[in-house]
């Protein structure tokens, strides 16, 4: 698989802060990339050298292969996450202003800035200017300027921030239309449940620092199953019983708990039959991404 | 090139297409002309003919009075005086100007009235009766003798404020009088036109570089100059600073900066607002210099001189050179000042400093029209910042050796590609700082910054 942008070492400093501390993944070409950590961590400075806004102070960036430059610049489409739009200019003209930065004729630009606005379902508001558009509006306006020039990597920081549902459907829908087009998607958030569904790849960091990365795969197989969902009847004596169980978390009907070090799954199931209990429902359970994410920024915080 | 452009054509469209562009460039124009052709149109354009009788005691002068009042003299006598003033008209203009003196010349209609054997109280009295019912609207009394001392030619009239009539008719008289006195002393015609034959008068200052032809207007032109430059480099500095500031507040610089070069975009933002500028300027100093012709022409016509002065098309190219130069210099400052400051009312204090700097250099002119070769001058005419709103006012009232134009030119284009160069820094990382003002040394560092 061609490889679409690959960081290695990167460092960037701010005075004494380190806002990106060595931080080294590769991005494929036609996926998906999650781009996962906590407000703080790094996530916009490292997008930010990634689109040459900035310049690292160690380490190298290269997309398709090449050096950051003009041409390779006009490859990528990037939706920041302080995001705005010249209030008084109409939506049209803006598009078609930054569709000229990125080097599209004025007469492409509007066609395809008709086929999005129709995608979005802003058609109507094509010659308001943005002043007069709600907030959620702008942002799937500015969406638009990040992918009119039909670019091949398309970088999105918290693309979903600040969007109502619907809207965060509309775009997850976008999203995997790109993505079906042979399009690379990177982007950045905090919503884990949104990350686990899109994403092929992750990467987490924390701390300015890569916490772990991967395929989604690899990263949640790496994590030991040791979550079960249970439901019984009885045997809570059990379930108290720190050889077992570390942690229990009570649910309507059911609970969640977590195995104690070292604890068997078999065992606990045996001992919970042998004492009477009636279960109807163990499973041992994948943790999910948000899990990953709560306990491994916990663990790097204490 | 190509990311220039697009940001080149999006500052300049953005302004010249803007309503207060056209208000702006069209209202000026408009509100100027008022004050130079209104006037001159309101005194030409009376009207009806003036309905005047003349009571001729004398017997003698009345004939030369109606002939010197007849609209082909008139017209003849309004077309010298303008072509006096414009010593260049073109065909235009001058088809233009035939009509308007012929406006003039058609302006009095000349009533019978038999005095014969009749009091001039009697007279008088009847003429005021005709006055008040609005049957006639000026007479002249001629007394019999016309060639002692004291000799008073009264005129009654509704209207005695038209100063333009009351001129006129005055000449008229006098003239008719003059020729009438001489004709007596059997001077002929001929002869008396050869004796009233006018001079012309030419004015020459003498200055180093030779004679030159002067101009009494060379200091209102110098101050409109100054006064034009420093309200264009305010606006469309301004301009500059209010755009860049917009592009931080609504964090557009980042789309902007992933996009094209921040310096690309700096100077493709710099060139678009001061070719915008340059667009106002020349259609401003295009309609100043025809308001200016038509109207003083005009005026002339009507019996008031004025004399045009001579600008040069030299002088236009430096005016647009030094203006230019100005708009880059300080375009320069007011685009570091927006990437320094978070808000536009914090830009506004920090925009003081180039504001003051602008007005320096034009009360600069005020010594310089003065006394422009002291050594005053010539330093405050070369120093960048200054030069701008100096350099012209110079050349206009009294034009400097080259060498220290070109020096003034030269020392423009160090400081702006000083200041531009300093901007350009500090634009690419200000641009990206959002929520606070950057300090001496922070800025110092992101001048250096990679």
């Amino acid at each position: 698989m061609e490889t679409t942008l690959k960081v290695e070492n990167v460092t960037k400093r701010y005075g004494d802060f380190v806002a990106v501390n060595n931080i080294s993944f590769e991005v494929k070409a036609g996926r998906i990339f999650g781009f996962l950590g906590p407000n703080g961590a790094g996530k916009t400075t490292t997008i930010r050298m990634i689109v040459n806004i900035t310049a690292p102070d160690e380490g190298e960036i290269s997309l398709f292969g090449d050096k950051i430059s003009p041409q390779v610049q006009d490859k990528i489409g990037y939706l920041p996450e302080e995001r705005g739009l010249y209030k008084k200019m109409k939506i049209a003209e803006q598009l078609r202003y930054f569709a000229a930065l990125k080097g599209i004729s004025s007469k492409i630009a509007d066609q395809r800035i008709d086929f999005w606005l129709d995608r979005i379902g802003l058609s109507e508001w094509k010659l308001k200017k943005a002043n007069d558009l709600s907030k959620g509006m702008q942002q799937k306006i500015q969406f638009i300027s990040a992918v009119i020039h039909e670019p091949d990597l398309i970088i999105l920081d918290e693309p979903f921030s600040g969007l109502d549902p619907v809207n965060v459907e509309t775009l997850i829908e976008i999203i995997a239309e790109l993505k079906a087009k042979g399009k690379t998607i990177i982007f950045s958030t905090h919503l884990m449940e949104t990350a686990e569904r899109l994403c092929d790849d992750i990467i987490l960091i924390n701390k300015s620092r890569k916490v772990l990365g991967g395929t989604l795969r690899e990263v949640k197989e790496s994590f030991e199953k040791n979550m079960i969902s249970l439901r019984c009847f009885g045997g809570d004596k059990i379930l108290e019983d720190k050889r077992f169980v570390a942690e229990i978390r009570k649910h309507a009907d059911e609970v969640e708990l977590t195995l104690a070090e070292n604890a068997d799954p078999q065992e606990l199931l045996k001992e919970l039959l042998s004492n009477g209990a009636k279960v109807t429902k163990f499973e041992l359970v994948e943790p999910s991404l948000n899990d990953i994410f709560i306990d491994k920024v916990k663990e790097k915080n204490a | 090139m190509r990311k220039f452009f697009a940001v080149f054509k999006r500052e300049y469209f953005k302004i010249v297409k803007s309503w207060s562009f056209l208000l702006g460039t069209l209202l000026v124009p408009i509100i100027a002309s008022m004050f130079a052709i209104v006037p001159a149109l309101l005194f030409s354009l009376n009207g009806d003919a003036v309905r005047l009788i003349i009571v001729d005691q004398s017997g003698t002068v009345s004939t030369r009075v109606k002939t010197n009042l007849s609209p082909e003299k008139l017209a003849e006598k309004a077309k010298l005086a303008a072509e006096d003033s414009l010593k260049n008209i073109t065909q235009g203009q001058k088809a233009q100007f035939e009509n308007s003196a012929e406006q003039f010349g058609g302006n009095f209609a000349f009533e019978d009235f038999d005095f014969q054997n009749r009091q001039i109280d009697d007279i008088r009295t009847e003429l005021n009766e005709r006055i008040k019912k609005d049957k006639l609207d000026a007479y002249l009394i001629i007394p019999q003798n016309i060639d002692g001392k004291d000799i008073k030619v009264e005129l009654f009239a509704r209207n005695t404020s038209d100063i333009i009539t009351k001129k006129m008719l005055e000449e008229a008289v006098n003239t008719a009088f003059r020729n009438q006195r001489l004709a007596k002393a059997n001077i002929d015609e001929a002869k008396l036109e050869q004796i009233n034959r006018k001079v012309d008068f030419v004015t020459t200052k003498v200055s180093e570089k030779g004679e030159e032809l002067d101009s009494d207007m060379g200091f209102f032109v110098a101050f409109a100059v100054a006064l034009m430059m420093y309200l264009v480099l305010t606006i469309y500095g301004q301009a500059i600073m209010a755009a860049v500031i917009e592009e931080k507040e609504t964090r557009i610089a980042e789309v902007l900066f992933s996009s094209a070069k921040p310096f690309q975009i700096l100077i493709g933002k710099l060139v678009g607002v001061g070719m915008a500028g340059l667009t106002q300027l020349t259609v401003w100093l295009t309609s100043a210099a025809l308001i200016a012709a038509y109207g003083l022409a005009l005026t002339k016509a009507s019996g008031f001189a004025l004399q045009l002065p001579s600008i040069s098309p030299l002088f236009i190219v430096y005016f647009a050179l030094f203006f230019i130069l100005g708009f880059f210099s300080f375009a320069a400052i007011f685009a570091l000042i927006g990437s320094i400051a978070p808000t536009l009312q914090e830009a506004g204090q920090f925009a003081l400093i180039p504001v003051l700097l602008m007005l320096g250099g034009f009360y600069a002119m005020f010594p310089i029209t003065r006394d422009p070769n002291s050594t005053l001058s010539v330093i405050l005419s070369i120093i960048p910042f200054a030069s701008p709103m100096t350099m012209p006012t110079r050349i206009i009232t009294e034009t400097p050796p080259f060498w220290q134009i070109g020096l003034a030119i030269i020392f423009n284009l160090i400081a702006i590609a000083f200041f531009v160069w300093i901007a350009s820094r500090v634009y690419r990382i200000g641009m990206l700082m959002y929520g606070k003002r950057a300090t001496i040394p922070e800025i110092w560092k992101w001048i250096w910054q990679a």
